[in-house]
């Protein structure tokens, strides 16, 4: 009988399955892992505390770099946290135009993830270029409206930056009509391969309770079974004039996880087509004429929070009453999604852990800020 | 399985739909992927289609940018004249997140104020974020957004561009953005409207929008006089105070000011240009005379007679030594002393000039090495 022991292993900081610089302490007895441990902050960028030597204006660009993939949610959760505190009102159509770029992130942000857990699982960049594909097409969209591709910056305090350009409207439409097909390609692909079946059912269950318990949000707790979304929970902007469906999950596991993104890029294709339907009537300009950009908000503290692609991100801003911050923090949802990995890849194999983190879908540079 | 809700509801995703055979999801899926590999003989050219190619074979064609890209700052002026639509008021400086651009205010060698231009505009590209913040607080629309994006270079040091490198003229602007350069024009007028009766000249516009204004002031002067009874004429009316100069009466008083302190003389005291003595008014017109000579041999000649000198050609006759300075300077001269009075700014663009001297020598030096 030969002989065994558990051994320590570190998979990372550098590591192309990690999606970015994040080590993972493994304890593994021979393939399976028996315990993990998450260490973070090789990415930290002192983000929260130079928000606290910028303006508030200065900061909407720094949100962007947080979770790169996913700008405009991110620059929603800032500029409503701004705007709840100064108390800007919002026009209409600006909400309108928010709403619609924030759910066009959002099925980006699916396409991408989707496509980077299936090359997590060794199906190397097929999945991921039909993904990128479409992907590449909003983020067209979002440089002709914004200027820039994924440094978004679009957002100001009482609205956006600017009105969509004339022919952003006729390439969406076109975009809404190739959107069926590629989910349901996506589908087609991915859902009864057997492949992926044995790589995810039944693979990195987070039961109901604990991830509960770890405050995750998004995809990983709806795919837990928790029909937990803050356009629902805390209507804020427009949701609550727009219907949508809630996908959740019934196991939990990386398999329920991939099924509730595809469903939820359906919905984010229902509801940009009821942006686009509703769009015409809405009231006022892109941006609320009286808004001041260089803000200096009465002493007080807010929390503000959206529904990001990734799960709940919120803005906890303390003002002394000066045009800075005098705190700043960022709760992020990859960094809070990322806690329970330890106990959703205890006692699988080395490589359904890569899946399992794949299946989180963070973003480094959300995780350490 | 689905619970309702408030416009719409929860469903609970079925994990096993389709009733395939053992294999069949596999083939499924090669399917797909067989549907790419043909379609991806064809272009792709709709947003409406999946199939098919969207690349472009990049080195030898470009996609068009959408007008509203944003890569880099750069700095416009005017086509005909030369003259810079910057004024050094500082605010893309103090919006800046990344804090890259350093701007040096112009100063008058003479009285020492302040000149609305800048003799140094600098923007480091290497720590620039391209949030387009500077382009969209500017007053005057001089600093843009620029489309391109191949900017790689061998050091960092050749990424920290200087005023002459950031120049471009206004019709390269309307070539990338028509649409937002004829928005910022009409932006510009309209801020105006309000505030043409106060300004005293038109510093920082297009000659196109000037022409407009002058026009405009001419129309108001005419009002105004039709509403005071045409009993005051101009320039006579006792309680007429300083600010109600023309830019030519005001260029005048500056240049009859700098000639009396350059004669040695104590400087000149502020008159009304009506009360001007015959030798003042000549010394006056000998300085703007002057001052137009220099502009020219500097190799701008503004488009106005002498007799209309304003500040503004005064400005373009200093920014015009000030290019051909570094002119000088890049053609492989000894960088000379920045002749404007040391600021902490003059003294962080002299030390970044002292860098790049410091630079050039030694990749002279090591050229020479290798020959």
């Amino acid at each position: 009988m030969l002989k065994t022991e558990e051994l320590q292993i570190n998979i990372g900081p550098q590591h192309p399955s990690t999606h970015g610089v994040f080590r993972m302490l493994v304890t593994v007895d021979g393939e399976t892992v028996t315990d993990l441990k998450p260490v973070f902050g090789y990415l930290h960028r002192n983000h929260e505390q130079i928000a606290e030597v910028n303006t508030y204006l200065q900061n909407m660009p720094y949100t962007d770099r947080l979770d790169y993939f996913n700008a405009m949610a991110n620059n929603q959760a800032y500029a409503m946290a701004v705007e709840k505190m100064v108390g800007i009102e919002v026009p209409e159509r600006a909400e309108y135009l928010r709403v619609l770029m924030v759910e066009l992130t959002r099925i980006l942000n699916h396409a991408g993830a989707l496509g980077f857990l299936i090359n997590d699982m060794g199906a190397w960049q097929t999945q991921l270029a039909f993904g990128m594909r479409e992907r590449e097409k909003i983020l067209d969209l979002f440089e002709s409206v914004s200027g820039a591709r994924l440094m978004c910056n679009y957002f100001r305090f009482g609205g956006v930056a600017r009105d969509l350009p004339p022919d952003f409207m006729p390439r969406l439409k076109d975009l809404l009509v190739a959107m069926p097909a590629f989910v349901d390609e996506m589908e087609r692909l991915l859902r009864e391969n057997e492949i992926l079946l044995q790589r995810s059912e039944g693979i990195g269950i987070l039961p109901k309770d604990l991830a509960l318990a770890y405050s995750v949000t998004g995809p990983v707790l709806r795919g837990s079974g928790v029909a937990y979304d803050i356009r629902r929970a805390e209507p804020y902007s427009i949701y609550d004039r727009l219907d949508f469906d809630i996908p959740v999950g019934s196991v939990g596991d990386v398999y329920d996880r991939i099924l509730v993104r595809i469903e939820e890029m359906r919905q984010s294709r229902r509801i940009i087509e009821q942006v686009i339907a509703q769009l015409p009537d809405a009231q006022g300009g892109h941006i609320n004429p009286k808004a001041r950009q260089n803000v200096r908000p009465p002493v007080g503290d807010v929390y503000a929070r959206v529904e990001t692609p990734k799960g709940e991100l919120g803005f906890y801003l303390v003002s002394d009453g000066s045009s800075k911050p005098y705190r700043y923090k960022v709760r992020a949802p990859s960094f809070i999604n990322l806690t329970p990995l330890g106990d959703m890849c205890r006692g699988y194999k080395v490589a359904d852990m890569v899946v399992i983190l794949g299946s989180i879908d963070i973003v480094m540079g959300e995780v350490d800020r | 399985m689905t619970i309702e809700m408030q416009r719409g509801s929860v469903i609970v995703m079925d994990r096993r739909r389709g009733k395939l055979r053992a294999g069949q999801g596999l083939l499924q899926g090669l399917k797909v992927v067989w549907d790419h590999w043909a379609g991806s003989f064809r272009t792709n050219d709709n947003f409406s289609k999946i199939h098919g190619t969207f690349t472009v074979e990049y080195p030898d064609e470009r996609l068009p940018m959408p007008q509203a890209y944003r890569n880099m700052p750069v700095l416009l002026f005017d086509d005909e004249s030369g003259h810079e639509l910057c004024t050094g008021c500082y605010q893309c400086q103090r919006i800046c997140p990344p804090q890259v651009i350093h701007i040096t205010q112009a100063k008058d060698p003479v009285t020492g104020k302040m000149v609305p231009a800048a003799t140094e505009f600098i923007i480091e590209y290497d720590a620039c974020m391209s949030c387009g913040f500077c382009a969209e607080v500017c007053p005057f629309d001089s600093i843009k957004m620029d489309h391109v994006y191949e900017l790689s270079t061998a050091d960092r040091v050749s990424l920290t561009m200087r005023k002459t490198q950031l120049n471009r003229p206004i019709s390269y602007y309307t070539g990338i953005a028509p649409d937002l350069w004829a928005e910022a024009q009409a932006g510009a007028m309209k801020k105006l409207q309000g505030s043409i009766k106060r300004r005293p000249d038109v510093i920082g516009l297009a000659a196109s929008l000037t022409e407009k204004i002058k026009a405009r002031r001419l129309e108001l002067a005419a009002a105004g006089q039709v509403a005071g009874g045409g009993g005051q004429e101009a320039g006579v009316a006792p309680a007429a105070p300083a600010a109600k100069l023309t830019p030519e009466e005001k260029a005048a008083k500056l240049a009859a000011m700098k000639a009396a302190k350059q004669a040695g003389g104590a400087p000149a005291p502020a008159e009304a240009p009506v009360e001007l003595s015959p030798a003042d008014a000549k010394a006056a017109k000998l300085a703007a005379i002057k001052a137009a000579n220099a502009a020219k041999q500097a190799g701008a000649a503004p488009a106005e007679a002498p007799v209309e000198l304003s500040p503004a050609d005064a400005k373009a006759a200093k920014l015009a030594a000030i290019k051909a300075a570094n002119a000088a300077k890049q053609a492989g001269a000894v960088p000379a002393p920045v002749e404007v009075p040391s600021t902490p700014l003059d003294a962080k663009a002299a030390r970044l000039a002292a860098i790049k001297a410091a630079n050039a020598a030694k990749q002279a030096a090591e050229q020479s090495n290798n020959e």
